[in-house]
């Protein structure tokens, strides 16, 4: 394996991994903007990782700027539609938890 | 066990899955929503079954199921149109039988 | 490894399927839906048809879920008693027929698959005769020459839909799906930047779907996915009374590949013959626009189409 495809494959290891994370935020937290806090961002980093190491893998510049062009799209997506998710968690009454949770 | 194997034996699954739901639930949103879980099946089916040809796909299924795709949509179309307006014409959102009894 | 990934899929599949159609809350059986239509993609993708992938992700998941949404909200709003599935029939000779119809499916499906000798006889001649068409996609090659017959019948199916549902609804203009009396700003930004990109998408799946995946009917469902979009925000209206541009992009697909058709017989050509890439990029390009605009007004349920607040 050469330098640059073990980079590649290291980058769609961790955003894999921010994937999970985000998954795991998804079903453990307790309200719905926590939620989507955690999804949101770890799911758009884990994009971000996964793009640069395909586009890394491909080689070819032309690719590499269409993945990116996938990844501002599917930024814009995930941002508006976390954006309306959370306008109507707010708008049914979901408690914010604001205080920090000190463990006894 | 081959990956087509893999793909014939979930598609009967889904497939089987579907009927089931579509004989025993009562909402006829639920009973379309059933249907259309079988026709991925059966799409799913055709692909696999059809094997490949020099490496690529086989031409003629794909092109098939493209079709079944759009006729698919169009006839949830029409369906929901129907539904809607029983709803609307009777108050009710399934078809019960007269005279049988209601075994809620 | 890569009967791993198939087995992850497929096990998706299954679980999904199970998820959108069992439980009480029926919203929550749409969401799984879509879901499982998004995966059906990710299927298509992973058994080497990027065409398929196209169309499931965008008519399979995206119209038929906006569809289905579309028609829960209009129900809760006509009989709001009755939000979730009532409790299911218990009966056992629904679980014995689905066990039943599942082995034989099961049993076709691998009969198929283990059969030896020459098959895809038809595919096989499809590969050979696909270069003189001069079209690189066999898909494309399948739906606009060969089996043309098929696709023009297709595209009246869809016409013959809007037909039925404005049969069935009657003449209304003021659509349950209504846009939200306020729509948020960033809604608007993103019908900014998403509408000329669908356009342009569009276009260009339509353009490369002769040598690439793409096609007609991929770049009518963004268009329609986008039309859906501008429906929602506000930006177009339903009306009761289809203007004459919409009738004509509702027919225009149907008369235009039908037309061409029994024009070749004028010609000396046989029915349907397709004599160059032209006709091919001509036809494409009618059902492109009749598919996007049945698409949105089935969505809509209604009959035409207005401008809408700016």
């Amino acid at each position: 394996m050469t330098a640059v495809e073990l980079l590649a494959t290291g980058m769609l290891v961790v955003g894999a991994a921010f994937y999970l994370a985000g998954t795991i935020g998804l079903l453990r937290f307790p309200d719905a903007l926590s939620r989507l806090h955690a999804l949101t961002k770890a799911d758009n980093v884990g994009l971000l990782l996964v793009c640069a190491g395909l586009g890394l893998l491909s080689g070819n510049l032309r690719e590499a700027a269409l993945l990116l062009l996938i990844w501002l799209l599917a930024l814009l997506a995930a941002t508006i539609s976390a954006h309306l998710i959370a306008r109507r968690a707010l708008a049914d009454g979901v408690e914010v938890e604001m205080r920090e949770r000190v463990p006894r | 066990m081959t990956s087509a194997t893999v793909w014939v034996l979930a598609a009967a699954s889904i497939f089987g899955i579907g009927l089931y739901a579509l004989i025993v639930a009562r909402h006829l949103l639920r009973q379309l929503v059933a249907v259309n879980v079988m026709g991925s099946a059966v799409f799913v089916l055709l692909v696999v079954a059809a094997g490949p040809i020099a490496g690529s796909l086989d031409g003629i299924p794909l092109a098939l199921v493209l079709t079944g795709i759009v006729v698919a949509v169009s006839a949830t179309g029409f369906a929901l149109a129907l539904i809607v307006r029983l709803a609307e014409a009777t108050g009710s959102i399934s078809l019960e039988h007269d005279g049988e009894p209601d075994d809620r | 490894m890569n009967l791993a990934v198939d087995l992850s899929i497929a096990a998706g599949l299954v679980v999904l399927a199970w998820r959108s159609l069992a439980g009480r809350d029926l919203f929550r059986g749409i969401v799984m839906y879509i879901v499982f239509g998004l995966l059906l993609a990710v299927t298509w993708a992973r058994l080497g048809s990027p065409d398929l992938a196209m169309a499931e992700a965008a008519i399979g998941a995206g119209v038929t879920g906006a569809l289905l949404m579309v028609a829960y909200w209009r129900l809760r709003r006509i009989s709001p008693a009755e939000p979730a599935d009532p409790s299911p029939r218990r009966s056992h000779l629904a679980a014995a027929v689905a066990l039943l119809s599942t082995g034989v499916v099961a049993a076709i499906g691998l009969a198929a698959v283990g059969a030896i000798g020459p098959g895809g006889i038809a595919g096989r001649a499809l590969v050979e005769a696909l270069p003189a068409t001069g079209l690189g996609n066999p898909i494309t090659g399948v739906l606009v020459v060969f089996r043309n017959l098929d696709t023009v019948l297709e595209v009246a199916v869809l016409l013959a839909a809007y037909l039925a549902v404005r049969a069935v609804l009657g003449d209304r203009g003021e659509t349950l799906a209504q846009p939200p009396p306020q729509v948020a700003r960033l809604v608007g930004a993103l019908v900014g930047v998403v509408a000329p990109l669908s356009v342009l998408v569009a276009v260009y799946l339509l353009r490369v779907g002769s040598y690439l995946p793409g096609g007609a009917f991929q770049a009518g469902a963004v268009l329609a996915a986008c039309g859906v979009l501008l429906l929602l925000t506000g930006r177009l209206r339903a009306t009761a009374d289809a203007g004459p541009w919409v009738r004509g992009s509702l027919v225009v697909g149907t008369v235009v590949f039908g037309l061409f058709g029994v024009a070749m017989l004028a010609f000396g050509e046989p029915l349907l013959a397709i004599p160059g890439t032209w006709a091919v990029y001509l036809i494409e390009t009618a059902m492109m626009v009749s598919i996007a605009v049945t698409l949105m007004l089935l969505f809509a349920g209604a009959a035409g189409l207005g401008g809408g607040r700016r």
